[in-house]
């Protein structure tokens, strides 16, 4: 593959990416935002293979199927087996109206443009867009976690957030250290799974949702 | 722009959308009673329905001014003279200059404010009720279209169909850029809102809670509901046409009888892949309630702006 | 492999072995045996590990390296964690009597402190950037469990919005790591895997790109920042330092946030390499006084002795990015004895806080009246404590706080100067008011009598006498030490 080749489908995939993030933001209902953050690592693994059948990278590969078989799959079956098994609230409940959050992930992709396009030579260095976009998603999933009240969505904001970086990293000419990757997709699961087992904690107890505790103040 | 499409091929792409318009909505009926293991009406029923209502006699209402009268003509006309702007069979700039996109979407937004007026015009409570629903949807829907058609036309240099369609060239899905993909899926949000359908509005009912579109008819009767109703189904068509001419524009060259024939088999196979998407969309979905709407239309908005920034940034 | 190499495998599986080794039995006395017994070897093995570094320079492994810098915050972990395990003796056995602790869960717990030990210690040895974030987000993980640890849903509470505001923040921070890795692969002067070696980058980071590395250097800044509790990111400080276990809290304030300061400076020395001392002086200037303004007010409408204490930090932590920010080599130099200062300080503050609170069973302040009479040596701590934090000579935060001002003041910074004094002038009153209130007066009769135990006396005393030592006059050695690690910074 050409390095204009790749370049493109890279662009491709970040509209995509993007895409994703806006459905992430405008769902009503926790399994579409779980539907969507599945489908954005699905794309994220689908970008890491492009790179790594562009580069010959093998650690992209392997980079690529641990993020299809973590991110992709194992996470938001998590997050779906317990909206099951808690019959939590399946709809989300947002601090600021959704259309206001839609305003601002807008005026955050623009910025994010901006921003990377004032940047000269490094761009050298990150394949297309996967800057501005990987700024994009980053940021939007910070929004999410901040906007909403359940903790579900929060941690679907979060994956988001982690999808952003790793597909900037993805696209650092060579990409990451494998170790390092690996490192990072490990420190996700664990912070996932303690998150997990803090919402049923307190699901159990008091019968509330842990982000909507509220007590401590001052 | 003057191009190679003649004033002969405009007019026969005029009428193919006019004619054909009953039939896509015929099929559209027809899968998604398929889908709900209906027999379903024949292809051809919207056609009888048309020739039916044209025969009848015109009632109108006391209330209604003289003005009602014409309203139904004057929207028919008006998507018609829209459809003359979309390249179906061939693409490239006409022959001479007709208008361009934002004619075409002005077009489509006089004949939905003709629709409004003549609803208001009629005093009757539903009609009033559609008119204010239909207006608060269209200035969501008509921004995104606007922008959706400048993300693309940005890249062409011209806001003229066929000369946009024609840049595109022919390898149309492999030149997608990024901008194309979120241009592309905030079009396919606005679809079911443009042509009438479910999620946004329901085409198959009368009932008070659900309906946009059908409430702005009920005053009419006779051959005006048949124009209404042809117009609607023009409509439709004409934004199929819009959305292949934008992100699809493959069309064979040349001049022959071949090609001509070839590019009217290419388009009825594009519109029917579209026409495929919306039943399939309208069978699976539930209607949104009005005021989950504008933040289904949301989405929408958001993909077309970010997609116009991906081309101007 | 030489003494210092092993010793860098050695100190991080020290403590993880600990952890698994406690998994194994429920007797507290093997437990806390293990705790001290581990702390100590700890403490030795790092004591080795610095004259190792004094004689021959830096030692790296892998991607783990130690240098002069790193040490300074080596030490005082290993330190704070032989106090702290000290410490846990006395206090546990209160801790279960009174039911806050369950005896069947006390391994766990034992174990969970040695991981997050284990993990602060990977983060002040990493020399891969990469490392240092994989690190800090297990700091992260294993912190929050121990904050919520006592299991009422205040402590879940506070444990969740930890997690989620660090976990937030640090993703920043990843995202500053991968941009400046992103300029380091741009330069291509090394092997795709030297670039994310800190002690690899140094010597060309005058040659990364200076627009990539203000945006990475800004995103690290907002990361690191959060976990370190610079305002306005602190939201999680005050819940978590006051409903973690007492030990815990003195974990946290007197070192977590310390190790999150070192992450910045890595990043700083490289951001002034290439886009000059100016740009990281003025980020980090904003930070700490931000800090240190937000923290006043809640300083001195606070009730609630350990929330005191956790808006304190953030006062603190700003200090030392003021230090940082003002640079040269007394500012650095300040900055650095003042973490060292603070660390030991804020952890005696927090033990002492944490024997009130048990003696009178409340953490309100308007509760603890009167310790010094239930409890002569414990309140006398609190009170010596207390002054320390409000910089009272001759204690040793007084010395830091002076260097860093002088620092400012030479290098003209005026305006944060005034702002700084005033507001070290308002937290003074404050926090003399508040300690003067605990510890005198007519304790209440709810106010337990029973004679104080020896262990977390131990614990203290031996805080004491560093923070004391240090305000006197600071030993060669660790002047020594400080001198070389200002170096590496300074350059």
């Amino acid at each position: 593959m050409s390095a204009d080749t790749v370049q493109s489908i890279i662009d491709d995939l970040g509209a995509l990416l993007l895409f994703t993030m806006i459905l992430i933001v405008a769902a009503g209902q926790i399994y579409r935002a779980i539907y969507a953050v599945a489908a954005q690592s699905l794309l994220i693994a689908i970008a890491g293979g492009v790179l790594a059948a562009a580069t010959g990278n093998v650690d992209l590969w392997v980079i690529a199927a641990i993020t299809l078989v973590v991110k992709a799959t194992l996470l938001p079956w998590v997050l779906h087996w317990v909206v099951q098994r808690m019959n939590v609230r399946r709809e989300i409940e947002p601090v600021i109206p959704i259309a206001g959050t839609l305003a601002l992930s807008v005026l955050i992709v623009v910025v994010s443009f901006q921003v990377s396009a004032s940047l000269g030579p490094v761009r050298q260095a990150i394949t297309g867009n996967a800057l501005p976009v990987g700024i994009a998603l980053t940021l939007t999933g910070v929004l999410v976690m901040a906007t909403r009240k359940t903790a579900l969505t929060q941690m679907v904001g979060l994956f988001a957030s982690e999808n952003g970086i790793f597909f900037t990293a993805m696209a650092v000419s060579q990409g990451m250290p494998l170790i390092i990757e690996i490192g990072v997709i490990l420190d996700v699961i664990l912070a996932a799974l303690v998150m997990t087992i803090m919402v049923l904690r307190v699901r159990s107890t008091v019968d509330a949702d842990i982000a909507d505790l509220d007590r401590l103040r001052g | 722009m003057i191009g190679d499409r003649s004033f002969g091929l405009v007019c026969l792409e005029m009428a193919l959308l006019l004619l054909a318009g009953p039939l896509v909505t015929g099929t559209i009926q027809k899968i998604k009673a398929r889908l709900q293991c209906r027999t379903g009406a024949d292809l051809l029923q919207p056609y009888r329905d048309l020739a039916k209502l044209f025969r009848k006699d015109s009632v109108q209402a006391d209330t209604a001014s003289g003005f009602f009268r014409s309203i139904p003509v004057l929207v028919l006309a008006a998507t018609v003279t829209a459809g003359a702007l979309v390249p179906v069979i061939r693409v490239g700039p006409p022959a001479l200059p007709l208008g361009d996109a934002i004619l075409l979407l002005g077009l489509l937004a006089l004949a939905r404010f003709l629709t409004a007026i003549g609803a208001l015009d009629a005093g009757g409570a539903f009609g009033g009720m559609g008119a204010s629903r239909e207006m608060t949807i269209a200035p969501l829907v008509e921004p995104v279209l606007m922008m959706v058609v400048f993300s693309t036309a940005v890249a062409a240099g011209t806001t003229e169909l066929g000369a946009l369609a024609a840049h595109r060239g022919t390898e149309w899905l492999l030149a997608w850029r990024a901008a194309d993909f979120l241009g592309f899926a905030a079009m396919l949000m606005l679809l079911p809102a443009e042509t009438g359908r479910i999620p946004v509005d329901n085409p198959d009912t009368h009932l008070e809670l659900t309906m946009l579109h059908e409430g702005m008819l009920l005053e009419h009767s006779g051959p005006g509901l048949g124009c209404m109703l042809l117009a609607s189904h023009t409509r439709q068509m004409v934004t199929l046409a819009l959305v292949s001419a934008l992100f699809f524009p493959a069309g064979p060259a040349g001049t022959g009888a071949a090609s001509l024939l070839l590019g009217v088999g290419t388009s009825a196979a594009k519109i029917l892949v579209l026409a495929i998407f919306l039943a399939l969309v309208e069978s699976s979905y539930a209607k949104l309630r009005l005021f989950r709407v504008p933040q289904y239309l949301g989405i929408g908005f958001v993909c077309a702006l970010v997609a116009l920034a991906l081309r101007i940034l | 492999m030489t003494v210092g190499e092993t010793l860098l495998w050695v100190l991080p599986l020290v403590p993880t072995v600990t952890a698994f080794a406690m998994l194994t039995t429920r007797d507290r006395r093997i437990l806390s045996a293990l705790d001290v017994g581990s702390s100590a070897l700890l403490l030795a093995l790092t004591l080795i590990l610095a004259r190792e570094v004094a004689a021959s320079g830096p030692h790296a492994l892998g991607v783990l390296r130690v240098d002069d810098l790193g040490l300074v915050f080596l030490v005082l972990l290993v330190i704070l964690t032989f106090a702290v395990a000290i410490y846990t003796v006395g206090w546990l056995t209160q801790a279960v009597a009174v039911g806050n602790m369950q005896a069947k869960y006390l391994r766990s717990y034992f174990a969970l402190v040695h991981l997050f030990v284990a993990t602060m210690v990977v983060t002040i040895l990493a020399d891969n950037l990469g490392v240092l974030w994989i690190a800090m987000e297990g700091t992260t993980i294993t912190s929050a469990v121990l904050i919520g640890y006592h299991g009422h849903h205040h402590g879940l509470e506070a444990a969740w919005k930890y997690i989620i505001v660090t976990t937030i923040g640090i993703s920043f921070g990843l995202f500053g790591t991968v941009l400046i890795y992103a300029a380091a692969a741009a330069t291509g002067v090394q092997g795709s895997a030297g670039t994310l070696s800190w002690s690899a980058m140094m010597p060309v980071a005058s040659t990364l790109d200076p627009g990539i590395v203000r945006i990475g250097f800004i995103f690290v800044m907002i990361g690191y920042g959060t976990k370190a509790g610079l305002a306005p990111m602190h939201l999680w400080l005050p819940d978590a330092h006051s409903q973690a276990p007492t030990p815990v809290s003195a974990l946290l304030s007197g070192v977590l946030i310390k190790c999150a300061l070192l992450g910045i400076i890595r990043f700083q020395t490289i951001a002034a390499a290439a886009c000059g001392a100016a740009f990281p002086t003025y980020v980090l200037l904003v930070f700490g006084l931000i800090s240190v303004v937000v923290a006043t007010p809640f300083i001195l409408a606070q009730h609630d002795v350990k929330r005191l204490l956790g808006y304190h930090s953030v006062e603190h932590v700003g200090i030392v990015a003021l230090g940082l920010g003002f640079g040269g080599p007394i500012g650095t130099y300040g900055a650095l004895l003042h973490v060292v200062n603070h660390g030991v300080t804020k952890a005696l503050a927090f033990f002492a806080a944490g024997k009130a609170i048990a003696r009178y069973g409340s953490r309100d302040m308007r509760v603890i009246r009167g310790v010094l009479r239930v409890a002569p040596i414990g309140g006398t701590l609190l009170v010596l404590g207390a002054l320390s934090l409000a910089g009272v000579p001759p204690f040793s935060i007084f010395i830091s706080e002076l260097m860093v001002l002088r620092a400012g003041i030479g290098l003209g910074h005026s305006v944060a100067i005034a702002i700084f004094l005033a507001m070290i002038v308002v937290i003074f009153a404050g926090l003399l008011h508040h300690a003067g209130g605990m510890a005198f007066g007519q304790p209440t009769a709810a106010a337990s009598r029973e004679p104080e135990s020896w262990s977390p006396l131990v614990g203290m005393l031996l805080l004491a006498a560093i923070m004391v030592v240090l305000g006197l006059g600071i030993p060669a050695s660790v002047d020594g030490l400080l001198r070389r690690a200002t170096e590496i910074i300074v350059d």
